[in-house]
């Protein structure tokens, strides 16, 4: 038996661009998340009941919504399913909450930062790893609808191409503003338990004191606090609903606004976090 | 830092100093993490503001623990190669070809939570190897590690960079691990550089004088050499004496007159942490 040194080959391939490194982070991510079971029943379950919601929804229309006309409008009560909210926030704190807040724990961002990727690649990536999940709540259910309504012959194309446009543009409103916030609150605490409880405080901390304060004191202005009401708002004004209580173009520069002040703090935040420390 | 010029040549570098000295900031710079307000500098012939393609080419082993516990070894390094820009094949086969270098076997299908001090070390090693950088950077390599792991990491640092193409650059408290690797050496104090050159011209000392080393009283063998007219000072733990003629009897006569035992006479020739305390406690006489 002979013992030589350890050594290793030289690569002679070369190096791939951002695009796969970043694809490598989601890619990477979504295994991870679903091998870990909380993920996987968050993502199941309120898929598996959002979606049933709008199947029974569209078979049983005149039953479960009578009077409700079968024009754009009616799409409006399949997004207006609370099982939506409160799936979407479920799925944003117990996946969004630690894509950074592990990283940060474990500091496994020095291993990312140290690579050939930018602070925004590892950003997109993360985000990445949570759109299409919360999407499987936010917009799968809302597009299906439509689609069986228009194999069921009950909606004519054009009401059914609206409606799935809607619905697209209406879901990606409400997933990349949970995605938006719960990446912000997974990257200013090391703790994922702090960040998750904050997703809930966001949505249901905001929208339950919000409705009581509006009932009590007929202030319906106090509803642009919530999330849920800013969201409801807006898919009123879209699927051609009667007005709620709040306009839809507060409620949609609000739903907005903190999106994009969200992932900026966070970019802004993660710039500051020191990967090599000393 | 400030008043930083320092051209650094291909191979292993030691960078050292007290804590606040740099190093960190040194090293965030070499990895284009932070830009630097005045000046510039090129790593590897490249601007350190160049980010992405810099690092493209420098495998960084972080000091702290930085190692995701879900994840096996060869997924760790397999993905971390992914993330390099591999593409998933060749960054599978690296990354048995890497652990294999560094000693982690049947273990690398294990969980890195389960892994032992060394065996971490030896995996943060892995993933700064896997995609074949030309530059490493090693920050406290052998931290927390048994005398045995410490001496395996140390073989592992040695063996990269007497490889040919690659280059180290080693931060480390530890000064006798920098000693024996490098083979030019940065010296920073409070974000100044205090000495940089080549390993063995800064530890040789003075060629006017000799280094004697003894065992009896220092003190009164300096004032006999000085009473007989040599220029003498005690230094650490011996004593420094200019070299004119008759030097060497002097000072045999002085140790059989006083008892003492002459253990070393020769040329000074001083370790790395003789000469970085001598010259922090210089810059710290010189700053106060």
């Amino acid at each position: 038996m002979s013992i030589s040194l350890p050594t290793y080959t030289r690569r002679d391939m070369p190096l791939l661009g951002r695009g796969h490194r970043i694809r490598a982070i989601i890619t990477s991510g979504l295994r991870r998340e679903f091998k870990r079971p909380a993920a996987i029943v968050t993502v199941g379950v309120g898929t598996l009941i959002t979606t049933a919601w709008s199947i029974i929804s569209v078979f049983f229309a005149p039953f479960l919504l009578p009077g409700q006309p079968l024009d754009l409008s009616f799409f409006y009560t399949m997004a207006a399913n609370p099982a939506i909210l409160f799936f979407v926030t479920l799925m944003a704190s117990v996946i969004g909450s630690g894509l950074i807040a592990d990283d940060l724990d474990t500091m496994a961002l020095s291993l990312y930062l140290s690579r050939p990727i930018t602070h925004r690649d590892y950003l997109i990536a993360k985000a990445a790893i949570l759109v299409p999940l919360i999407s499987m709540v936010a917009i799968f259910p809302l597009v299906l609808t439509p689609f069986l309504a228009a194999l069921l012959g009950r909606f004519s194309w054009v009401i059914v191409l609206q409606a799935i446009g809607l619905s697209l543009v209406i879901g990606l409103l409400l997933t990349a503003f949970y995605a938006s916030v719960s990446l912000f609150l997974s990257s200013i605490t090391r703790r994922k338990s702090y960040a998750a409880a904050g997703v809930f405080a966001v949505t249901f901390g905001l929208t339950i004191p919000a409705e009581i304060l509006s009932l009590a004191t007929r202030n319906q202005s106090l509803l642009y606090l919530s999330p849920w009401e800013d969201f409801l708002a807006v898919a009123r004004a879209a699927f051609g609903a009667s007005a709620g209580p709040i306009d839809w173009p507060g409620a949609l520069a609000i739903l907005l606004g903190v999106t994009v002040l969200a992932s900026l703090a966070t970019y802004i935040r993660m710039r500051a976090v020191e990967v090599v420390s000393g | 830092m400030d008043d930083l010029s320092v051209a650094i040549p291909e191979g292993a570098i030691g960078l050292v100093g007290p804590n606040g000295a740099g190093k960190t900031t040194f090293l965030r710079l070499l990895l284009s993490l932070v830009r630097p307000t005045s000046g510039t500098a090129r790593v590897l012939g490249r601007d350190i503001q160049d980010g992405v393609p810099l690092r493209e080419r420098i495998g960084y082993m972080p000091e702290h623990d930085c190692l995701i516990p879900d994840m096996t070894g060869v997924g760790l390094v397999t993905y971390m190669g992914r993330v390099s820009g591999l593409d998933t094949n060749t960054s599978m086969s690296r990354a048995h070809d890497v652990l294999q270098f560094v000693g982690v076997e049947e273990e690398r299908y294990r969980k890195i939570a389960e892994y032992s001090a060394g065996m971490k070390q030896k995996v943060k090693l892995a993933q700064a190897m896997v995609h074949d950088p030309e530059l490493y950077i090693f920050d406290e390599p052998t931290t927390g590690l048994d005398p045995r792991g410490r001496s395996e990491m140390l073989d592992l640092v040695r063996l990269i960079s007497n490889s040919p193409g690659r280059n180290v650059i080693l931060s480390s408290h530890i000064l006798p691990d920098v000693e024996t690797i490098c083979k030019y050496v940065i010296i920073l104090d409070g974000g100044h550089q205090i000495a940089a050159g080549d390993m063995s011209r800064l530890l040789s000392g003075a060629t006017d004088r000799l280094r004697i080393d003894i065992r009896g009283d220092p003190e009164a063998f300096v004032r006999r050499l000085s009473e007989a007219g040599f220029e003498t000072e005690v230094s650490g733990p011996g004593l420094r004496i200019t070299r004119q003629p008759g030097v060497e009897g002097a000072v045999f006569q002085v140790a059989k007159a006083l008892g003492a035992e002459v253990r070393y006479m020769g040329a000074e020739v001083r370790s790395l942490e003789e000469l970085f305390l001598d010259l922090v406690a210089r810059t710290d006489a010189g700053g106060g």
